[in-house]
């Protein structure tokens, strides 16, 4: 019998943190019917918001998903929630000898389909064809949000902060509906940061250019260029499988880990993005991990040690997403913070990756000789005076006494004019903030 | 940017009421854009502004004046597996009932402290914490959290109690200070220079009103020498008689002083020893001098009028008057002066003779810990009274006596003395007696409930003290 999988196993073939975080709520077994498995096929009936329940069924050689559901998403939430529950190994999903009669079938056609091996990969024109309906489906997504920016600006910010939270709601469903969801989360989170946020009418201004910016893009992306397309992809939120990315450009290099950030916010799910630099090719990418909460995270890396390998590297522009690639890393221990300057270098280095990527919310800085200066608003200032004013969350106090008042070199993540410090480098030794 | 700002008011307000053209924007090339409508045009031209804000922020100047950085620390900074530990503790992942997490933060200090090691400065700002919220643990907290401790202190209000205050501060703050301030600053220092602490007070005394009087003077116990002498001699003649009384309190602990000889003088007086006998006399009514002294007419419980004020004699009198083998032959009132005196003076030898002679939980608890361990072992019985001399005794426990104290107590079945005594024995007995305690933990009748709970809270208490004692040798 071949051993059930891992839950970090199975997470990781979920296409987004979306999808993922979906399944883990579709995972009562009072839902689900007719649950069984064997050794290649996973089965069971869902029942979801139609009428008869979605047949969901997982070939876990390759591993390939059947759903009778309308979801676009590949593997759908169903497919992934059955797996979790297969890979629980807690009875509700038993081996069986005899698989039902929608999953054999299926695997039977399969079987037939495979066989002939020059046919297996889909028609292109087929495939062309998904690609131009998913498209079409989200240019008119853009339209629609394009007439909803217009009537923001036509009433001014200040209406638009008295808005009830569904204006705000509303709008980021139906980029959700268009596969917009990058752009729908951004238009959802600023439904409060309008009243959380003392500066929240140049930050609203600031995030209404972004996205005008996507409409004017996405309109003219025949004429973009493979990085600045890959960088629209990622804010309207069109993601890649992990597949593609592997097979695309890699990177080998001695990767210093700078700063660790685990989000815990979602009950559901944890994300931890963990910042890297390449002490041969200079450069700063960020892998970004997910797990069900309660699970481990798939590369646990250890703050301030050298992982010496191979990276993936997402397309996009710098600071690009990655993805450890490869088997054999080697991991050392590091002695401090690399590729640390004062302000205005670091920021002058944001600058260009602002430049490139006008989408770019999170600029990593490794700042060196950086005192703190406590007070009502707190603040980190260089040799030369320069001031970058704290992330309100930032725990000020135990920054300070970390450094006992002396400059040193700090990385963290520079947000809409706050920095928000990860790591602090104290007797050569980075310690996680 | 005043362009921006012009932006953002038209934004505001609305491209209804106000528009907003692209050559208002202080960027070249921006007027052939091709842009149609009011709408289409402010928000071109916030992707643009924005983006030449973001890009081309640049961070204001501080022109402040960074405090001094914190002194050096010599120390080595602890195992990580104490780190960790200690972590545990202060985040109460590891929760032992009725105070016992506490309990083994403060074993974790404490050996951190004789081992001459520092938790790491992260742990800092949670150590501070933990001492702003257990008053009693401050001053262990200090001496762990060391020289970054207490300047970090001086950065935020509600840790001023282990800030360091620079000595050119101390006298003006004493000066100049609240009431509780200023007895909070002697009381620190007292600890570290008290001759200086004394003469703070002397030389405000004249001018304090009665009350500030007596609590200054009470700031003395500690480190109390004879050099307190003079000025406590002095204050017994105060008009305060809060004052007066809290003189005579202190003086009782200084068996060499003055007083405690004139002390000695009325108790010889009435107190004669005839072969190996006592024959006591009970004292007339104290004239003006032992008034002056601090004898009063308080009774004592369970005492006449004269027995009381002889008890109050002896309690004053220096013990090196007595032999100690004369307590077997002592009446109550006597054996009741002693007891007080011993305690006062701390006196080992007479806390140690007057234990064995009538164990009490308020002798035991004054003797060293092995002296009250050795009492302690030579006890027969393993009743209620033994919990309540048990639950005193100081501690550390020796690992020979944890392991056998735990044997006793199985054999005896006796688990009421186990929950008399369960948080001295968390607190005091040796890891070594895990193995007893487990080995009891195995046979006991799983019906015993509470007995059954305060073995397990034992076992994974010593559990810790044994990773915390490994961690520092």
């Amino acid at each position: 019998m071949a051993s059930r999988w891992t839950v970090a196993r199975v997470l990781a073939l979920a296409p987004d943190p979306g999808s993922a975080k979906a399944a883990r709520g579709l995972t009562n077994p009072r839902t689900w019917s007719d649950l069984g498995s064997n050794e290649s096929l996973v089965w069971g009936k869902c029942q979801g918001s139609a009428r008869s329940p979605y047949q969901v069924t997982v070939d876990l050689n390759e591993p390939a998903f059947r759903c009778t559901c309308p979801s676009r998403k590949f593997p759908c939430k169903h497919g992934l929630a059955l797996l979790l529950m297969w890979a629980a190994n807690d009875g509700v999903v038993a081996d069986m000898a005899n698989a039902e009669a929608f999953a054999s079938d299926w695997a039977a056609q399969r079987a037939g389909r495979t066989a002939p091996t020059e046919e297996r990969t889909p028609a292109p024109e087929a495939q062309a064809k998904r690609l131009a309906e998913r498209e079409s489906l989200m240019s008119a997504g853009i339209d629609d949000f394009e007439r909803w920016l217009h009537d923001v600006v036509r009433q001014g910010l200040a209406s638009a902060r008295r808005q009830p939270p569904t204006f705000w709601d509303s709008a980021g469903a139906r980029l959700v509906d268009a596969q917009l969801p990058g752009l729908g989360e951004r238009v959802r989170a600023m439904g409060s940061d309008v009243h959380a946020r003392p500066d929240w009418a140049p930050h609203l201004l600031d995030a209404l250019g972004r996205w005008y910016l996507v409409v004017r893009a996405w309109r003219q992306r025949a004429k973009l260029d493979a990085a600045a397309m890959a960088d629209l992809r990622t804010v309207v939120g069109w993601s890649r499988r992990t597949a593609e990315v592997l097979a695309g450009e890699r990177v080998t290099d001695r990767w210093w880990v700078l700063g660790m950030s685990i989000e815990d916010d979602d009950p559901q799910l944890v994300s931890q993005r963990t910042w890297l630099y390449g002490e041969r090719t200079g450069e700063t990418v960020v892998v970004l991990d997910f797990a069900a909460a309660g699970g481990a995270l798939k590369v646990p890396q250890v703050l301030g040690s050298v992982v010496d390998g191979e990276v993936a590297l997402y397309p996009g522009s710098a600071p690009k997403r990655a993805l450890f690639a490869g088997d054999e890393h080697k991991v050392t221990q590091g002695d401090g913070l690399p590729g640390a300057t004062d302000v205005a270098g670091a920021l002058a280095r944001a600058a260009g990756w602002l430049a490139g990527n006008p989408w770019l919310t999170r600029v990593p800085l490794a700042l060196k000789d950086m005192t703190v200066v406590p007070g009502d608003t707190p603040l980190l200032v260089d040799r030369t005076g320069a001031a970058l004013a704290l992330a309100p969350d930032t725990e000020v106090w135990e920054l300070l006494a970390l450094s006992g008042g002396r400059p040193v070199p700090i990385f963290g993540e520079w947000i809409s004019e706050h920095f928000r410090p990860l790591a602090a480098e104290v007797d050569d030794r980075l310690v996680q903030l | 940017m005043s362009d921006w700002d012009d932006l953002l008011g038209a934004a505001l307000i609305g491209t209804a009421r106000r528009t907003f053209t692209l050559d208002q924007l202080a960027i070249p090339g921006t007027h052939d854009l091709p842009v149609e409508g009011a709408e289409a045009t402010l928000l071109t031209a916030a992707a643009l502004a924005a983006g030449y804000r973001r890009a081309g922020w640049t961070p204001p100047t501080w022109r402040g004046t960074v405090a001094p950085p914190a002194g050096p620390d010599d120390r080595t900074e602890c195992s990580p597996t104490a780190t960790q530990l200690l972590e545990l503790l202060l985040d109460r992942t590891i929760r032992i009932e009725s105070g016992g997490t506490e309990l083994l933060t403060l074993h974790w200090l404490t050996a951190a402290r004789d081992a001459g090691q520092r938790p790491p400065y992260r742990l800092t700002v949670r150590l501070l914490r933990f001492g702003t919220a257990n008053t009693a643990t401050r001053a262990l907290v200090r001496e762990v959290i060391g020289p970054r401790g207490a300047w970090l202190a001086q950065h935020n209000l509600s840790w001023r109690w282990a800030a360091a205050i620079p000595a050119e501060d101390v006298v003006e703050r004493f000066a100049t200070a609240a009431r509780a301030d200023r007895l909070a600053l002697l009381t620190d220092l007292r600890a570290t220079e008290p001759d200086f602490a004394r003469t703070l007070v002397e030389d405000t005394w004249a001018d304090e009103q009665a009350a500030t009087r007596a609590g200054l003077l009470d700031t003395l116990h500690i480190g109390l020498s004879h050099r307190d002498e003079p000025l406590l001699e002095r204050a017994l003649d105060d008009r305060a008689q809060s004052v007066r009384a809290a003189a005579a309190a202190l003086l009782d602990r200084l068996p060499d002083s003055a007083r405690a000889a004139r002390m000695r003088d009325r108790a010889t007086a009435l107190i004669t020893v005839r072969k190996k006998k006592l024959h006591v006399e009970l004292p007339a009514e104290p004239d003006a001098a032992a008034r002056r002294d601090g004898i009063t007419d308080q009774r004592e419980p369970g005492h006449g009028r004269a027995a009381s004020w002889l008890i109050q004699i002896l309690a004053a009198a220096p013990l090196s008057t007595w032999d100690t083998a004369l307590i077997a032959h002592a009446e109550q009132d006597v054996l009741t002066g002693w007891t007080k005196a011993a305690l006062r003076q701390r006196n080992q030898e007479w806390l140690t003779a007057l234990a064995e002679h009538q164990p009490g939980p308020e002798l035991v608890a004054a003797l060293t810990p092995d002296t009250a361990t050795a009492l302690l072992a030579k006890q027969k019985k393993m009743d209620a009274r033994f919990g309540g001399l048990l639950a005193a005794a100081p501690g550390p426990w020796q690992a020979k006596f944890s392991t056998e104290l735990i044997n006793k107590l199985r054999a005896a079945k006796a688990e009421q003395v186990l929950q008399l005594a369960a948080a001295t024995l968390a607190e005091h007995l040796h890891p070594a007696a895990l193995a007893a305690v487990e080995a009891w933990l195995l046979t006991i009748d799983p019906d015993r409930r509470p007995a059954r709970r305060v073995l397990r809270g034992l076992a994974h208490a010593l559990t810790i003290r044994a990773t915390i004692l490994q961690e520092f040798t």
